[in-house]
């Protein structure tokens, strides 16, 4: 199982841990030979006109001081940087190929939210032809509205922040919790309605639509939502449904029957009209999009992984389900990334000196910790094939326009909607959940699940006993890496990482690869 | 006032799942039909030979082995029930049927088959697990059927021959009906200034119409009611008069808990409560009785799962219209701890309640069994009956 790189010795290895001096880190000086740091510095620059260009609109700058979460993003080149550490080579532009992408995506999201907010932007006619959509939605119900933008309003001021920024979240905690939300429930939906309760969302859009997306919480988490958007703002709000047992064939047209009701819905606020070429065009995107990923799970399954860790989980987050090929702008990116693993792949390129073990990670994912992934393989070898997160659709759906698969788009649309990232797995029966992460391990051929607890995550933790006696039935490693998802107060950054550490030491009886970065001074990085 | 001449009778009903008048069908061979969520339509697990048992976890103590397999943060509902069905205490069952009604409670069964914690030397148990409606509209009610014929009607056809017909559902919300009439008529005692039934006492009686035959039961509370017409209430008044509203409620001491302290719950809102859980099903011949049931179920839902906001704001509406025909002065949302979806419909409810409705409200959240945290509860339910009595005094609005 142990892969070992041949004649590596790279400038900059074992010294990771000199990036981080204890404080919020203000620049990094890697290493990384002359073409890598020369790249690495090129791309620096890219995000930093990213920035600039975004900030030197009046609105945004405007919005800045508007909007309390908006402070995060003066973080946005230290992400990059946590999760291209140690990199060299394709894995380092694969990173930067990905995340350089979603950060331009993300920009482009905040771009828009402030042209039509009435708060900052206030353009009236483009509001007019927004809707507001989830954090954790797919956007499959937008693939006919071309000239319609979704707006996925959630994602910069709550998801993203807390990947910049681990304490982005704790005053939308706090927030929801003094209007009586109890502790308990998972802190994602609850910083969203504490981002509502606080009034700090932008406002915008001609209607929103809201889906029952992950959890129980994010569900029940929307009502508080939607009536400050309907009450206070005039927003009508509609409440798209997903069939909790998904695979099931009997919920199928339960789910496209809604579908067809979300797009009348947004027919009839924002004036438009499904636009069917619109639609399969998307469609070819999406099923474009499915094989990508495909082909680098399975460059990931050979001894020499290349698209790996957080990158490859928030670039499939944001293809898969912000995007749903919608935007002709991811299956250039695709194909780079591909050309680029491929290309790593017959290099035989490593991160590390030594991969000791192959690592699936399952469960939820802390997002302020969201480089712990390139942490592991950094600090102890093991390297993370995929995550969970990342094993959704693999289903072709119908991209030829006939009248057939005109009422066949409706169950394709559901079913995205329905295999929307994480909720495919902690919905649909213990299944999806436990019984095929056994056999992705098969196909992945690993040897480690490194199994996040989210601790408020009732679908993960409901299985608790579940998972460990059957890992210990087949001899799988089984890490538990317990967080509270993005809430940095209940559990640090190096707490999460020493219960990796604890394991790493005491059951497997290991050293790590580079000792400089096993605690790490981060608890008040950014 | 008098006890009531059946009360300890039904309270003993409480004292187990496998209460005497479960082993008493059972002997007189009955199958036995599990559930676990107030979504499951009660009428068709009563068919023919067949008849409903809701499952639930009395005098529960520890939890340890189901919190080792659902860690600590899933509900204690959950916990519980898991935990003794681990103890064999729910081998009684012939099926089980769940609705994945919320993520906690589908575990919990998931977690009961993979642990092969029923059924034993039965090869006709069956877990069926069923999609319910998210949303109370004609799609919804579509799936409801859908998804009833499936997997309640087929299993207990297909496993036990239960004669499934239209007529056969026809005799059993008669049947049903009967049960619903009788608590609601007892209910309706709850009214006035002086009523002649305590919150507690019909808690012990709604509650045992779900954990035991119907037809077992139906004699008992005709002899209740009857009596209640002439039962001579206490001449005192009450401190306040609240609606109680929340999570699935198994434990009346909770009720018990308000009542002691001079508080009165007049009307009962959570899961396997009478309202609207004892609401009649009325059938008309046009329609088949399938369809007709699954749209009282879906249409008269009042559980936080329904997410069309309608049923969001209604769900409020539902509250105050309770509150105003029982002539409430306050409500207290309750949720059992670590239930997501009523810590979240408890937030919005005691808001929407208090500013929207002017009520008082007190929100709390309770242990499964409310005799782990007694005082604590007290003291609340204490504070919030004076701050209502202070308002009284002042002769504020409500």
């Amino acid at each position: 199982m142990v892969v070992k790189a041949e004649n590596y010795n790279r400038p900059g290895d074992k010294q990771l841990g000199v990036l981080f001096d204890g404080g919020k880190v203000r620049k990094r000086r890697e290493w990384r030979g002359l073409k890598d740091t020369l790249y690495d510095y090129g791309r620096w620059l890219h995000i930093m006109s990213i920035l600039a260009k975004f900030i030197a609109k009046p609105r945004n700058i405007k919005a800045m001081f508007r909007y309390r979460w908006m402070a995060n993003y003066l973080a946005t080149p230290h992400m990059i940087d946590k999760f291209t550490m140690g990199l060299r080579d394709e894995p380092l532009r694969i990173v930067h190929t990905s995340m350089d992408f979603v950060v331009y995506d993300v920009a482009s999201t905040l771009d828009n939210i402030f042209r039509g907010d009435r708060r900052t932007g206030n353009d009236v006619e483009y509001s007019k032809k927004c809707v507001l959509s989830d954090e954790n939605a797919m956007t499959a119900f937008m693939m006919g509205f071309p000239t319609v933008h979704a707006i996925l309003r959630e994602v910069p001021c709550m998801f993203v922040a807390n990947l910049l920024t681990q304490y982005s979240s704790t005053h939308y905690l706090d927030v929801a919790q003094q209007a009586g939300i109890p502790g308990d429930v998972c802190p994602m939906p609850e910083a969203e309605a504490g981002t509502s309760i606080d009034d700090d969302f932008a406002v915008l859009g001609c209607c929103a639509v809201q889906v029952n997306t992950t959890c129980d919480g994010s569900l029940m988490g929307n009502g508080i939502i939607a009536k400050r958007l309907e009450r206070e703002y005039g927003i009508p709000t509609f409440q798209l449904l997903a069939p909790m047992r998904h695979r099931e064939e009997d919920v199928q047209k339960y789910a496209a029957e809604d579908m067809k009701k979300a797009i009348a819905f947004v027919e009839e606020h924002s004036g438009e009209k499904w636009d069917w070429t619109a639609y399969f065009e998307s469609a070819k995107r999406v099923n474009d999009a499915t094989r990508k990923r495909m082909a680098w799970l399975e460059i990931n399954s050979t001894p020499y992984p290349q698209f790996v860790g957080a990158p490859f989980s928030l670039y499939n987050d944001t293809n898969y389900m912000g995007n749903c090929g919608r935007s002709k702008l991811f299956p250039p990116v695709d194909a780079k990334l591909l050309a680029l693993a491929q290309q790593g792949y017959e290099a035989k390129r490593m991160m590390a000196p030594e991969y000791r073990h192959r690592c699936i990670v399952w469960g939820v994912q802390p997002q302020y910790c969201i480089d712990m992934l390139n942490w592991m393989v950094h600090c102890w070898g093991v390297v993370p094939l995929t995550d969970m997160l990342s094993m959704i659709n693999t289903k072709m759906i119908a991209e030829e326009d006939t009248p057939e698969n005109r009422e066949q788009a409706y169950y394709d649309m559901a079913w995205l909607n329905e295999n929307m990232i994480m909720r495919n797995r902690t919905h649909g029966g213990y299944k999806v959940l436990v019984s095929e992460l056994w056999e992705f391990c098969d196909m992945m051929h690993a040897d480690m699940v490194m199994l996040w607890e989210h601790m408020s995550c009732k679908a993960l933790d409901g299985m608790h006993g579940q998972f460990e006696e059957q890992a210990r039935e087949r001899g799988i490693h089984l890490v538990w890496v317990c967080h509270d998802l993005c809430d940095p107060r209940v559990y640090t950054r190096q707490a999460i990482r020493n219960q990796f550490n604890d394991y790493m030491r005491t059951v497997m009886r290991e050293e790590p690869l580079d000792p400089s970065i096993e605690i790490l001074p981060d608890d008040n990085a950014w | 006032m008098k006890d009531l001449k059946h009360l300890l009778y039904f309270e003993n009903l409480l004292q187990n799942a496998d209460n005497e008048l479960v082993q008493q069908a059972k002997s007189e061979g009955k199958i036995c039909v599990a559930y676990v969520c107030e979504n499951t339509p009660e009428p068709l697990m009563n068919l023919g030979n067949a008849f409903s048992v809701r499952l639930r976890a009395p005098r529960t103590d520890s939890m340890e082995i189901s919190t080792y397999y659902m860690t600590s943060f899933l509900c204690e509902y959950t916990r519980a029930l898991l935990e003794r069905a681990i103890e064999g205490g729910f081998n009684f069952a012939d099926g089980i049927i769940a609705p994945d009604g919320c993520t906690m409670i589908n575990r919990c069964v998931e977690n009961m088959e993979l642990l092969h914690t029923m059924g034993e030397g039965n090869k006709k148990f069956f877990f069926s697990n069923m999609e319910i409606p998210l949303k109370d509209d004609d799609n919804g009610v579509e799936l409801a059927i859908l998804q009833c014929k499936n997997h309640i009607l087929a299993p207990l056809h297909d496993s036990y021959g239960i004669d499934i017909s239209d007529a056969s559902i026809r005799k059993a919300v008669k049947e049903h009906n009967r049960v619903c009439e009788l608590i609601r008529a007892i209910g309706e005692y709850r009214k006035g200034d002086k009523p002649r039934i305590t919150g507690y006492e019909f808690h012990v009686l709604t509650l045992a119409t779900y954990v035991a035959p119907k037809y077992l039961v139906i004699d008992k509370l005709e002899e209740t009611l009857k009596e209640l017409k002439t039962r001579k209430p206490e001449n005192k008044e009450y401190r306040a008069r609240v609606v109680l509203v929340g999570s699935e409620m198994d434990d009346s001491d909770f009720i018990k808990l308000i009542e002691d302290t001079g508080a009165y719950v007049c009307a009962d809102r959570f899961c396997y409560g009478s309202l609207p859980g004892r609401d009649p099903i009325e059938l008309n011949d046009d329609e088949d009785a399938l369809t007709q049931v699954c749209r009282h179920y879906v249409h008269s839902c009042q559980c936080p799962r329904m997410m069309n906001m309608e049923k969001v704001y209604g769900r409020k509406q539902y509250v105050n219209d309770l509150a105003k025909e029982y002539g409430a002065d306050g409500i207290i949302y309750e949720q059992v701890k670590f239930c997501d979806p009523w810590a979240y419909e408890r937030t919005l409810g005691s808001t929407m309640l208090r500013d929207d409705f002017g009520y008082p409200v007190l929100s709390v959240d309770r242990p499964y069994s409310i005799n782990s945290s007694v005082g604590q509860m007290r003291t609340r339910v204490q504070a919030f009956v004076e701050s209502i009595e202070i308002k009284k005094l002042r002769g504020g609005a409500k």
